[in-house]
């Protein structure tokens, strides 16, 4: 009973985790349909925000706040300078932000070197849930997904903004038309995206070892979601994050992790295939 | 008119070089030049199903790998069933390839398949699959692959003369990228490559026309895959190892940036930016160290940015084929009587 509790807190903290990721993966894709393959380096450049932070001897509860913020004016600029020159070719949206990705990570290798960096855990303590302890970091991360998904619903279907937001998704140039300015949305996406990004990795550094490689590790997983998902609806989307972190959570405890990464994979491409249009967006459409 | 004789002449030209290249370089360059040979068919691969139909791939390194795996797992003579005869390997490293990725094909394009970023999102998760299976399936070497393979050798049985010599070697991988180019470049300008381009450029009209879609993009994907593992077992003589690096995200990278350096619609450009890129590589990666991986990742991205059709893609792009000049069908139309 106390290793099924424990496994079900392992998914349920492995899918909040990746939720944060994929989240600004997803609003990205649905406004601005890019796919932004250096999103797994964002997630990167938070946590080595982190690594920055503690070896100027900041505290980490700073570059926790820091890294969303230092990730939104990446976000800023790789829009400016790379994303608004390739909007109209969708495919090399793709080619753009996977060169960006190759960059950024080995930019971070020039500047930190290619291994791994400690993180110290900021809360060593654990906690008693029901019969198992449990790290209380990790119910701290869960905490901070939860509420940054509800916030991130919240601004989208009950603010003005978010209605903006929804407007461009459903229809570009109808919303141009009416007088939004989309040019200013898609600034905005794009930093809101990298800043959750940002802050994704600077709350997983202290459980990962930190190290030019973590992006690809979430990148994939946070893709696969989406389409496992569908790309039509955030809903679509925690469908997706809950079924690719639960399974893999689960094949990992009872085989091995690699096993794990090749059965959700797998699967993940055979649901894609059977339901191009992902588990919510119905078989036909 | 006169930059579509340039194309022509430039096209003839590079070829020349190429062979001529032994009289001019010294043993070592000659050497390091015959081995970068199988990057730049295996660039070709690329720039054929990627280029002409518009399957953006990112996991082309798949079939490179599965090519070089198959050609050092019976070289090595790992399986005995299948002899241990460099053609063997050959044929293996072609057809296996070939095979995985008409079946892939048909499997993912039939029906409402998948398209554009799907694919390239499928694939990308599918290299990393491989890469992983691959270092952990110790009958084909596990982590450290398999080490000293046997270079090319021609001959039968106990008269069998391994092929050594630098000039031979150099003209047998010259000859082998000459061919991959002359078939490709065939298919290209043939019918056939004209509905693959229409494919690439409006998949649902050319549904509509009656072309079977998921039949050309499979043909497609599998004349890559073939062509993209005989580079792969061209690559293992030459190098004499293989391991899960050379079936993954990595090397499937590299393809990628050197296909859209060059230019992914001409197959010599993508050829020439395979050669240009490894060239540069080796001359320089000692140098700049960890700077060279950032400085092509940058040009890459200016690359993309910039000049969509490579750098050489304009210089190198041949005129039309003759029979599609001019405004559609030349001879009178009878059906108008």
């Amino acid at each position: 009973m106390a290793a099924v509790l424990l496994i079900a807190l392992d998914a349920a903290n492995f899918t909040l985790a990746l939720l944060l990721v994929t989240l600004g993966l997803v609003i990205i894709f649905g406004l601005m349909n890019v796919i932004n393959m250096a999103h797994g380096e964002l997630f990167l450049l938070g946590a080595y925000t982190v690594v920055l932070v503690e070896r100027r001897g900041g505290s980490f509860w700073v570059a926790l706040l820091l890294a969303p913020l230092a990730l939104a004016v990446a976000g800023l600029l790789i829009e400016e300078l790379v994303i608004r020159h390739v909007y109209r070719r969708f495919i090399d949206t793709i080619l753009a932000t996977w060169g960006l990705s190759i960059s950024l990570k080995q930019a971070v290798i020039v500047v930190f070197g290619p291994t791994a960096q400690q993180v110290e855990n900021p809360l060593p303590q654990t906690v008693t849930i029901l019969t198992t302890l449990y790290p209380g970091y990790r119910l701290f991360i869960m905490a901070v997904a939860v509420l940054l998904a509800l916030g991130t619903f919240f601004l989208f279907y009950r603010t003005r903004l978010g209605l903006v937001a929804r407007a461009v998704i459903a229809n570009r140039p109808m919303a141009a038309s009416l007088g939004l300015n989309t040019r200013r949305m898609d600034r905005m996406t794009f930093a809101f995206g990298a800043a959750l990004a940002g802050l994704a990795g600077a709350v997983m550094a202290p459980l990962m070892s930190v190290d030019p490689q973590m992006g690809v590790g979430f990148l994939i997983p946070a893709f696969l979601s989406i389409l496992v998902g569908g790309t039509g609806s955030l809903l679509g989307t925690v469908l997706g994050t809950t079924l690719i972190a639960s399974a893999g959570t689960v094949v990992a405890s009872v085989w091995t992790q690699i096993a794990a990464q090749l059965v959700v994979f797998g699967l993940a491409i055979v649901v894609i295939r059977l339901f191009p249009r992902g588990l919510t967006g119905g078989r036909r459409g | 008119m006169r930059s579509v004789g340039a194309a022509r002449a430039a096209t003839a030209g590079v070829w020349l070089l190429l062979t001529i290249c032994p009289l001019a370089l010294g043993e070592w360059r000659l050497a390091q030049l015959a081995q970068i040979m199988s990057y730049g068919i295996f660039a070709m691969s690329l720039a054929f199903v990627w280029g002409q139909t518009g399957l953006l791939c990112f996991g082309q390194a798949i079939f490179f790998g599965t090519g070089a795996y198959a050609m050092a797992l019976i070289t090595k003579g790992l399986l005995p069933a299948l002899g241990d005869g460099p053609a063997m390997g050959l044929l293996a490293a072609t057809v296996l390839p070939g095979l995985g990725a008409l079946l892939a094909g048909m499997l993912m394009f039939r029906g409402r398949g998948l398209s554009g970023a799907y694919f390239a999102i499928v694939t990308l998760a599918a290299a990393v699959i491989a890469e992983r299976a691959a270092s952990h399936w110790d009958f084909i070497g596990g982590f450290n692959g398999l080490l000293d393979v046997p270079p090319l050798r021609y001959g039968f049985g106990r008269g069998r003369v391994e092929l050594l010599a630098t000039t031979p070697v150099y003209y047998a991988m010259l000859g082998a990228a000459g061919a991959v180019y002359g078939l490709l470049l065939w298919l290209e300008r043939s019918p056939v490559g004209t509905a693959l381009r229409a494919v690439r450029d409006n998949e649902q009209r050319t549904a509509y026309f009656g072309f079977d879609i998921a039949a050309y993009k499979s043909f497609s994907l599998a004349l890559s895959g073939a062509v993209a593992g005989l580079a792969g077992g061209l690559f293992v003589t030459q190098f004499g190892f293989v391991s899960p690096a050379l079936i993954g995200v990595p090397l499937s990278t590299e393809v990628l940036i050197w296909t859209a350096l060059g230019g992914r619609e001409v197959l010599l450009a993508a050829f020439l930016g395979a050669l240009g890129v490894r060239s540069a590589e080796s001359a320089l990666s000692k140098a700049l160290g960890d700077y060279w991986l950032l400085g092509l990742g940058l040009s890459f991205i200016a690359s993309v940015v910039i000049f969509p059709r490579g750098l050489l893609g304009g210089l190198l792009s041949l005129p039309l084929p003759r029979r599609m000049v001019g405004g559609g069908d030349p001879r009178p139309s009878r059906a108008r009587t």
